[in-house]
Formats: C-alpha cells, structure tokens, sequence
C-alpha cells in the first residue's frame, strides 16, 4: 500500500508541470475571452446606447449577454479541448515515457520490491486524480468568471444562469457533470474501465510488440462485447426481457468484470511477460 | 609495491613468491607488520579471496602470523627466514644451470661469467623472473 | 547463490539462449565472457526478471524471484536507470524511499570515492560519471548480490580504475558479484570464475585460480582454446 502511494504521488510529480500549465491555460483563455466578449458586447451596447436606441430595443435586438455567450466560443471550450486530449495522450504517453528516448527508467521501476500491478494502479490513479482534479477546477473556474461576468456587463443587459443551466447550455459538458450521482459513476466509471483496458493494450503491445498491438485490439474487443452483453441480449435474443433496473446492475456486473480482467490480463504481463 | 603479476600462473602462489623475495632480501624484516588482506587486493589490484588464499598458505608456511585480531606480521623465526632464502638461492641456481647446460657451457667458463658480469647491472641482484 | 538452470531464450525465431547453466557463489566474482551479442546482457535480464525466457529457471538462494528479491540482488545496467532530469540527489532519495536496503552513509561515502557532485543533473553528466551514478546506485544498496553489465564499456582509463578499485573494496567484499565484460584484460587478476559463452551455451565454466594452477592456463588461453574448438 506504502509503495502504491508513493509511486502515485511519483507519477502525479512527473505530470505536475505539464498539470499546471494546463489549469493556467483553462483559467488564463476563458477569463480572457470573458474580458474580451464582454467588453466587445459592452461597446456595442455603448454604440446603441449612443445612436439614441433603448435598452428594450437592445435587449430584443442585440440578445442580453450570458456565460453562455462565452461557452459557445474557442475561448471557453478550447482548453478544455486541449485539456481532454493532453490527457488522452498522457494516458498512453504514461507508460511508453518511460521507455523511449533516453529513457531506461523501466528498469528501475521493475525492480522496485513492490507488486509489479501498483505500478498499473500507480498510472491508473494518477489519471483518474488529473480528471477530476480539472472538472473540479473547472467548476470553481465557471464560479468565478460568472463573477467577473456580473462585473463586466451590468444587471440589464445579462441573463444570470445557474451553474446547471451553464453546463447544460454546453454541449457534451453534461457527460463531465451528470445530473445524478448515479449518472456520476456511471460515465466515469466507463471512463476508467476504459483507461484500465487501454493499460492492459499498452503492455500487451509492450510485452509482444507487433503482434502485442494485435493482442491488446482483441483484448479490448473482447471486453467491449462482455461490457455490453446485457444490451446485446436484450436486444436480441432475449428481446426485451429485463427491466432497465436489471440492465444497470448487469452492466455494472460485466464492467466489474471487465476491469477486474484488465487487472488480472496486467498482472500477468507484468510479471511473466514484460521486458525492457 | 612493485610487483607484476602475469595471467598464467597462479595468482596467490605470485603472491607468495613475492612476499618471500622480500623476505628473502630483509625488506620485510622479521616481525613486520603487513597489509591487510583486503588493502593488499585493493594496491594489487587482485581478488580479495585470491589475497586470502596467499595469506592463508603463507600462514601455513610459517610465512606470517597472525595474533587474534590484529594485523599479520612476518615470521620472526630466523630459521624460516634462512630456508626461504636458500629455496629462493636454489631456485634461482637450478634456472641458470639447467639454461646453461641445455646449451652445453662448462661449468669453469660459466662461473667465469658469473665473476665478470655480476656487479656489472644492480638491478640483477635484485633476483627477478 | 545464484543458479541459472538451463534457461532458453528465442527473440523471434533465433534462439539467443540455448540451454544455458552456472552458478555465481556469494563472496565470489563471476565473470560471463563473450562476444557482443552472444547474449550475456539477456542472460543479465533474465535473472532478473526483466525479460522472459521460454524454459529453464533461475533460483536466488534456492527461490525463484519474487518482489522482496530486489532488496536482496540489484542489477547495474548498461544504461542508467534513472530519469535524465533527476539530479544525483533526486535519485539517491528516490532509492531511499522505494528501498529498506538502501545505505545512505555507503551512498554519501561512494559520492566522495567518485567526485561526484549531487546538484548535477544526470543528463549533464560525462558518459564515464553518469556510469559511476549507476554504479553508486547499486553498491549503496545492502544486498547480497550485484549484477553488472559491462561496467567498463567505454568510460576512460581513470574511471575504469575507480570501478576496478571498487571490485577491490569492502564495498563488494562479501557480496556475490556477477559481471559482463568482453575487456578481459582489464580484470584478469579479479575474476574467481569464469564463464565462457558461445552460440546460446556455456562453453566452460571454471576457477581462474584452479585452471592456472592445474593447466597453466590464463582465462584468455582458456578463451582461445574454446573458441577454437
């Protein structure tokens, strides 16, 4: 357990630089476009205003300005973007660092006296810690520049929205943050059922090298189709047969299993199979 | 410390000859203290159970002694002293005759050349191999 | 003791390994000799489990590897096995953290023994330091064995007669040391056995002592003599 965290508060090292410009990023582009689609709304309004225009007229012709206004731009959702794939990357990039370019560092990790999986659950956890680490400042972001928002454009001209109309206004923001706690664990837990298949991919492939690719594809076929066997007997043979309740559970069966086979397929590998 | 080793022959049994030429010639002189089995390794640069070995042997030999935990010291047995140097005198003798007599010299011619060469180079009388 | 029992070993569809069996005693240095290529570093990594192998075994005082075996026998690679951007002190700490057989005051000593300055980062350092580094790495560890590969492989004269000092001192003494090399010459006069390797197996596994002693013979007779036959 010592060895798991420290090689999690390692790994969470490692990232922290690449971490910290990606939050300085996410803060710095959406306060700027903040700044910026405010302003440019404000002198519009200034110029209307000017022109002899009402603020009714404005209002009705010029649309009010919501946090909305900003989501819909590169300024807010182009970090997160950057953010997502940065991650993406790293989830692969987590592992082949630390063989490649002058790289020997594997070595040192294979020989470290602990279970060779805590270096699985290391990476693992170092991601799923990353995740939530930026929606939850992402949140605490939004908070913060609907402040600067109420600010920058006066009562009028702004339509308030609640942090759940934010999100829901945002396309695809809902998947990140669910309505429910249930929804919650459902989408992240698909999402870290997946991290835990693509790990075993990577050392499938690290392990076999060429034909490894072909093994980890197969691999995560296979765990594709046991996730969602429940549905596929729904739809087929079974035609309908169980209550969506049952669905949930079953699924959330076949993705335990699915991860548990991650786990085991790693455990394997890294043991009997890996090499540097 | 100036010693050449070569790869053929023993390593301890050139360690051995070694310490018994500088017995031989009073440069260790009875009763001196001597390296550590591990130091001496270290300025050979040889194994440490090789440097053990030759300890060993020479302690059999009569070579050394050791008292308890210090440091090994050469015999002060002045009878063991004398032996080793006529084993190494006879050694040298044996060489040179069995050289000589493979080449046919008289005795009488070779004992002539032994008087006009023999203080010509001091580094000869050192004994070498 | 460590025994390596018959192992194989194919990369794709040569066989490197082919039945390859030694011993290397504790308080003993063991030499496996060979052309590059002939598979001493694989040799190296399978012992450690850093590598499969097809069939065989390898045993360290009668077990098989397991994780607590790493605190009982470290492995010098030929590369240095820390991240580049670490500096000298980032990696001893990093060995003090993961290890319980990590002996600070033998680091700190061995610091000195090799000049070397621990605010320097491993991707400043000369090729014949960051090997001093490795080595540093694995001598300050209290284990019972150490694997080196090549520890003399392209580092100039003054640091191959550090690294051949250390084979002389206490900080191996009692340890059972196996070591890859093809610059026999260099260290002659330190080997206790032998190990000549052609073609996937042991060609001969000897006593330098013994076969000096007994045939006359230095190990690069002996080597000579084998690969030739």
């Amino acid at each position: 357990m010592k060895n798991f965290l420290k090689l999690t508060n390692f790994e969470l090292n490692r990232f922290s630089k690449i971490y910290i410009t990606l939050i300085g990023l996410t803060l710095v582009m959406q306060t700027i476009g903040m700044i910026l689609l405010s302003s440019s709304y404000m002198s519009d309004v200034e110029e209307q205003l000017a022109m002899g225009n009402s603020m009714e007229w404005i209002t009705i012709n010029l649309g009010t300005f919501s946090f909305s206004s900003l989501t819909r731009t590169f300024w807010f959702g182009g970090p997160i973007i950057i953010a997502i794939v940065t991650l993406l990357i790293y989830v692969f990039f987590i592992w082949y660092r630390d063989w490649f370019g002058k790289n020997t560092f594997i070595y040192r990790l294979l020989m470290i006296p602990t279970a060779r999986i805590n270096l699985f659950f290391a990476k693992a956890s170092t991601i799923f810690l990353m995740v939530l680490g930026l929606i939850s400042l992402q949140l605490v972001f939004i908070l913060l520049e609907n402040e600067l928002l109420k600010i920058l454009v006066s009562d009028a001209f702004r339509e308030d929205q609640s942090l759940k109309q934010i999100i829901f206004n945002f396309d695809y923001m809902g998947v990140l943050y669910p309505n429910s706690i249930i929804q919650f664990f459902i989408n992240y837990g698909i999402g870290f059922m997946a991290v835990f298949v693509i790990f075993t991919g990577i050392l499938f492939e690290r392990c076999y090298r060429l034909k490894g690719i072909l093994f980890g594809i197969l691999f995560a076929g296979v765990s594709l189709l046991i996730f969602i066997s429940p549905i596929l007997l729904q739809v087929t043979i079974l035609n309908e047969f169980f209550y969506p309740i049952e669905i949930f559970i079953l699924m959330a069966i076949t993705g335990l299993v699915v991860i548990s086979g991650s786990i085991w397929m790693s455990h394997y590998l890294l043991n009997k199979k890996i090499r540097v | 410390m100036n010693i050449k080793l070569n790869s053929r022959d023993p390593v301890y049994i050139q360690v051995i000859r070694y310490f018994k030429e500088q017995i031989a010639t009073g440069i260790l002189e009875p009763g001196q203290e001597i390296a550590s089995r591990r130091e001496l390794a270290n300025k050979l640069k040889i194994n440490p159970n090789t440097a053990q070995r030759a300890y060993k042997e020479m302690e059999e030999q009569g070579l050394i002694f050791t008292e308890g935990n210090l440091p090994s010291r050469i015999t002060k047995d002045e009878v063991i002293i004398k032996h080793v140097r006529e084993e190494l005198i006879l050694e040298a003798v044996n060489t040179f005759i069995a050289s000589i007599q493979s080449i046919n010299v008289p005795l009488e011619e070779a004992v002539e050349l032994i008087k006009k060469n023999y203080h010509k180079n001091p580094n000869e009388q050192e004994g070498n191999q | 003791m460590i025994e390596v029992k018959d192992i194989t070993k194919k990369f794709g569809r040569k066989k490197v390994l082919n039945g390859v069996s030694f011993t290397a005693n504790k308080g003993e240095i063991t030499c496996l000799i060979g052309i590059n290529g002939v598979g001493k570093t694989t040799i190296l990594n399978a012992i450690m489990n850093l590598t499969p192998i097809n069939s065989g075994e390898v045993l360290i005082d009668g077990e098989k590897i397991h994780k607590e075996s790493y605190e009982k026998i470290t492995f010098i690679p030929d590369a240095i096995t820390m991240l580049p951007q670490m500096r000298i002190a980032d990696a001893m700490q990093f060995m003090a953290d993961f290890y319980q057989s990590w002996n600070q005051v033998r680091a700190d000593e061995l610091l000195s023994f090799f000049k070397l300055d621990p605010n320097d980062r491993i991707s400043s350092l000369s090729k014949g330091n960051t090997a001093k580094v490795n080595m540093l790495l694995g001598l300050a560890l209290d284990v019972d064995y150490l694997l080196m590969d090549e520890p003399f492989s392209g580092i100039d004269i003054f640091s191959r007669e550090q690294i051949a000092d250390v084979f002389t001192s206490h900080l191996v003494e009692d340890r059972g040391v196996v070591i890859t090399t093809h610059e026999i010459s260099d260290i002659e006069h330190l080997i206790d056995k032998a190990v000549i390797l052609n073609d996937g197996v042991v060609l001969r596994e000897f006593n330098a002592e013994d076969v000096r002693e007994n045939e006359g013979k230095s190990i690069i007779d002996v080597m000579r003599e084998v690969y030739q036959a």
